[in-house]
């Protein structure tokens, strides 16, 4: 279709009465120009990234959106099988329940991890001596190796001698929770263990983004007798929101896809209590070599993933309005 | 107009002239200044700091113990806080046990290599996602972002019969071309960039400066501090990156620190202390880097904010 | 002075871009001074002496062969080789860890037909060899077979007054279990200790009672699953919830003299020199006797682990990869197996005589029996369905142990959810 100018379309709203049609045409031809060029310049910005990004990941990822049409042992050549992959989701009890678990960590570590990253970067954002030495400690956790956190929050959790329910023994807590041995309290287990290690990374995002907001604006408050409240409801949240809103979709992303933790924590255990979606495509793809099969399972948590971040991009954007 | 905008933007870079840097830098904000000149707050602040980072740090302390450890008494039960014998040759044996240093260098190339890549082409794309306004950019912004979520075992073979057929596999270049583009930098400098005001660019367009120029002398210098946090987190994230390597490198005198630490780990047996003196030692470097990052965190922008 | 240091940084991130480029490379099949370079995919190496010892022994008998080993972590070996093999990788000789790996990688055929190595000596001699077969041909050799049986600590039984276990029943090793508990705390000394690992319950069971692990029906478990019930319960065993929230390693406990038996394969006689050359363990006279029958049994019955190597579809050195898999189930190979405390698939009497010839070896005739029982059954039958099967009951007897079911319930589940998931019953 040819452009026709928009002079034409809504003569009414905007044909300025002085402007003929000749004019009109070639000014939209240059703001098409424009906009090309414009394009041409995004677009080289992007590149640079883009091609390393596409070719040694899209195409990755495109080809596994492809197996998930098919089955696939991973040797020999994939078979088109049609939906059957997805027809065998709908049944698989597996799946449900991870979909459940999944979604019962993201629920817990996303709203928990925010609430105390933001509240640490607050506390740690001011003029004390020695605070790099406090920052530096928060981010210790997320550094401290993942199989030592796995064994130290299991011996610390440990249900019958571990430290924690012997203090809950002591202040009168007859029965405390079983922790990682039950399937109740296996999941809040492990989500107060992956709350402590990633805090202080995203903590560190919030510090960034804490240096962003001029300080003016506080100074302009403070002249304006605002309190604490006020000037964090009023400047920090406001002036954080892309900073948010970039925790929010890393959290929501990681949580969705967490798979360290869990597997070297409770391995999914007890029996399915915290058996998550990536655990199930590693099981169900490389160690039963079902690879077809755990790719129609990665287009599931795909398309849950993509429609928060659709929500969530909308919500920002609307909010930058 | 023009130059007002100039000159701001000529006074943000400023900041960062050598002398500005040796002038003490306060954070970009400052508590209300009645609480800071009270004694007792600040000292009642140190206290309850010092004691949250205390019990966040208690995994790390039995990290740090069990490096010192026997093999045998790291999974002692009741938990061991203090071992009954400190074993300081942990440190000198682990040297030689495996080739550490030979582990460290690799992992120091696969590192910088990729984090300089990361910031470079990260913050350069990120300027085209969130200063040039083009048709489909939001669209091609979400499916980067989108990407993410497909967890790494679910393209793991395709990706590496690709990277088998390019003939890359047991090579370092393996990972950086796998590592170095990836959507995270770009989306955390495009966030940042978003909370930089439009009118500096566009004032800047309108002196004449091309947007490259704009990218290089106005976002790159202001960016510092989501420059910073980027660097150290894929810094983290590549030291610290076991799997990856794991699949990619074969050849021994190729391999990472963190693949050296699994040779610890055995089918039946584990060497537990070991392990733990280099999951200590392979946090130096991280630490190093932080402490060094750390005047970035506290010296942004703000600190001349838009005053003008 | 930033814009130096900025400039060096950059300097230093382009030289680790050039060395990256430039390092690594493929493997040769042949080196400078000509010998032919076989490579063998092996777990653990630094933890796992008998590569070192087969490879060397190997390497001796063979002047024209170089081994090169392709060392991977033995807790990600299968999805190592998966994906490497899946992208066409020619190494030549491929480790079988588990049984697991063997029936996947030869149902997805990247696996040689070795049908031609299978001698009369071997057929003769090597124990376990059946466990590779697929449709009568042979696709791997095993080079090591571990029969389950139960190790104790002579002198714990001694100060406690108790005879050394012969080959029991499973009540009777209760009792026994019972018997021979004692101290709190830093003292406490277990009667026995199991693994966590369902195999200690469920496979063996299914061994001995003769009944379908993969049938869908698993009544026939209960029996077992009150053996470790009530050893948990009476505390004669560390519980099960304990175990896996301390990691708590078998062969930790018994060379410290922690656990008075703990039944498990003949594979934790290397792991008991090991303790014992590195001054870890503390223990002196140990004995092994034959894993514990179901009552009314005649004949002894346990179950048996292959491990072996398999000659890669892709290999480019065919011949020498075959020689090398010969070789690890030959005679020769057993005895270098068993100077570092395997017990070889390929069994002989110099192979015995040299196990237990080792320092710290018990020297009792009846451990030397113990070892080779009645009957060894590949502990998991393989089939298309083992994996997800194993995978179900790994998940109820998780719950099972750790009294988020009751025994009865937990075995319907498994049942059920065989049936349902697996053999669309």
């Amino acid at each position: 279709m040819t452009a026709s100018p928009p002079t034409i379309r809504h003569p009414k709203i905007t044909a300025p009465q002085f402007t003929t049609p000749q004019l009109s045409k070639e000014r939209a031809l240059s703001a098409r120009r424009r906009a090309r060029r414009t394009a041409l310049i995004g677009w080289s910005f992007i590149l640079p990234n883009f091609a390393g990004f596409a070719l040694f990941t899209l195409i990755p990822v495109v080809a596994c959106f492809f197996i998930a049409f098919t089955q696939w042992d991973a040797y020999n050549p994939p078979v088109l099988v049609g939906v059957n992959n997805f027809t065998r989701l709908l049944g698989d009890s597996n799946f449900w329940i991870s979909v459940r678990n999944t979604a019962y960590y993201a629920f817990g570590h996303i709203p928990l991890t925010l609430a105390i990253a933001l509240g640490l970067a607050l506390l740690l954002n001011r003029a004390l001596r020695g605070i790099g030495i406090f920052r530096t400690a928060l981010f210790f956790p997320y550094l401290t190796s993942l199989v030592a956190v796995a064994i130290v929050f299991n011996l610390l959790f440990a249900p019958d001698n571990g430290p924690i329910n012997q203090i809950l023994n002591s202040v009168g807590i007859a029965n405390p929770p079983r922790w990682t041995a039950s399937t109740e309290w296996a999941m809040p287990t492990v989500i107060i263990t992956s709350v402590w290690r990633d805090m202080g990374y995203y903590m560190i995002l919030f510090l960034a983004g804490l240096q962003t907001i001029p300080r003016e604006y506080y100074e302009a408050a403070e002249v304006d007798g605002a309190n604490a409240w006020q000037r964090f409801r009023n400047i920090t949240l406001p002036s954080l929101r892309p900073t948010t809103y970039f925790v929010l979709i890393l959290l929501t992303i990681s949580s969705f896809k967490v798979f360290d933790l869990i597997q070297v924590m409770t391995e999914g255990g007890p029996g399915r209590a915290t058996l998550v979606l990536s655990q199930l495509i590693y099981r169900d793809g490389i160690v039963q070599g079902d690879y077809g099969y755990a790719s129609a399972m990665s287009l599931a948590l795909f398309v849950i993933v993509l429609s928060f971040t659709i929500v969530q991009f909308k919500l920002s954007e609307r909010g930058n309005k | 107009m023009s130059t007002t905008t100039q000159e701001l933007a000529v006074k943000m870079i400023d900041v960062d002239n050598p002398l500005a840097a040796t002038v003490k830098r306060e954070p970009a904000y400052r508590p209300a200044r009645r609480g800071r000149k009270s004694p007792l707050r600040v000292i009642f602040m140190y206290v309850f700091l010092t004691a949250l980072v205390l019990v966040l740090l208690i995994p790390f302390g039995w990290m740090l113990s069990s490096s010192l450890k026997r093999n045998t008494e790291v999974f002692a039960v009741p938990i061991q806080w203090i071992p009954t014998s400190f074993q300081w040759n942990n440190y000198v044996d682990i040297w030689t046990t495996i080739p550490l240093l030979t582990y460290l260098k690799n992992s120091a190339t696969l590192t910088l290599s990729i984090t300089f890549l990361q910031l470079l082409t990260g913050s350069f794309a990120a300027y085209g996602f969130s200063k040039v306004k083009f048709k489909g950019r939001d669209v091609l912004f979400v499916s980067y972002i989108a990407t993410i979520a497909i967890p790494w075992q679910a393209y793991m073979i395709p990706q590496y019969i690709m990277m088998q057929k390019l003939h890359l596999t047991n090579t370092l270049m393996a990972l950086i071309l796998l590592q170095a583009f990836s959507a995270f930098g770009v989306f955390l400098m495009r966030q940042f960039y978003l909370s930089i005001p439009d009118e500096l660019v566009e004032a800047a367009r309108i002196d004449g400066l091309n947007e490259y120029r704009i990218w290089a002398r106005i976002m790159l210098p202001l960016s510092k501090p989501a420059l910073a946090s980027l660097a150290l987190l894929t810094f983290v994230a590549t030291w610290n990156d076991y799997m990856g390597p794991f699949i990619y490198l074969t050849s021994n005198d190729l391999w990472t620190v963190q693949i050296g630490l699994q040779s610890f780990v055995g089918q039946y047996a584990n060497d537990a202390a070991l392990l733990m003196t280099g999951s200590v030692i392979s946090i130096i470097p991280i630490f190093i880097i932080f402490l060094l990052g750390q005047r970035y965190f506290i010296a942004g922008i703000a600190t001349s904010g838009l005053k003008g | 002075m930033k814009r130096k240091l900025i400039a060096s940084a950059a300097i230093a991130a382009a030289v680790a871009l050039t060395l990256a480029g430039c390092s690594g490379g493929a493997g040769a099949p042949t080196s400078s001074d000509g010998k032919t370079v076989l490579s063998v995919s092996v777990w653990s190496m630094a933890k796992t002496p008998e590569f070192g010892a087969l490879i060397n022994a190997f390497e001796a008998a063979n002047p024209d062969i170089t081994v090169q080993p392709v060392d991977i972590a033995a807790a990600d070996y299968s999805t190592k080789i998966t994906t490497v093999l899946a992208g066409g990788d020619s190494t030549d000789v491929i480790g079988m860890k588990a049984i697991q790996d063997f029936t996947k990688l030869s149902g997805e055929g990247a696996l040689l037909d070795i049908s031609d190595l299978v001698t009369a000596d071997t057929s003769a001699k090597v124990t376990g060899l059946d466990s590779y077969k697929v449709d009568n041909k042979y696709y791997a050799l095993p080079y090591r077979w571990d029969s389950w049986v139960l190790f104790y600590n002579k002198d714990i039984f001694d100060a406690a007054g108790q005879p050394y276990p012969t080959t029991l029943t499973w009540p009777q090793y209760v009792d026994l279990a019972k018997k021979v508990t004692s101290g709190d705390g830093d003292s406490k000394i277990w009667g026995t200790f199991q693994v966590t690992w369902p195999t200690i319950v469920q496979n063996i069971a299914a061994v001995q009672t003769g009944k379908d692990f993969l049938g869908g029906d698993y009544s026939f478990m209960k029996d077992q699953y009150n053996v470790s019930l009530d050893l948990q319960k009476s505390g004669a065993m560390m519980d099960y919830s304990t175990s896996t929230s301390t990691k708590a390693g078998y062969a930790p406990l018994f060379t410290t003299g922690k656990a008075a038996m703990v039944p498990i394969g003949s594979w934790m006689i290397s792991g008991i020199q090991q303790a014992m050359k590195d001054g870890t363990g503390t223990i002196k006279n140990w004995g092994i006797a034959p894993m514990p029958q179901i009552p009314g049994a005649t004949s002894v019955t346990t179950m048996g682990t292959p491990t072996g190597f398999a000659v890669n579809k892709n290999a480019k050195n065919v011949d020498a990869a075959k020689k090398f898999v010969a070789f690890t189930s030959s005679a020769a190979g057993a005895q270098a197996l068993a100077a570092v405390g395997n017990s070889p698939a390929y069994q002989d009497a110099a192979s015995t005589a040299t196990l237990f010839s080792l320092p710290g070896m018990p020297t009792d005739a009846e451990s030397k029996t113990a070892l080779s029982p009645d009957k060894a059954v590949l502990d998991t039958p393989q089939a298309p369905t083992t994996a997800a099967i194993v995978q179900i009951g790994t998940d109820e007897h998780q719950l099972i142990m750790a009294g988020q079911t009751s025994l009865d319930d937990g075995l319907k589940e498994m049942g059920d959810r065989a049936n349902s998931e697996v053999l669309n019953k």
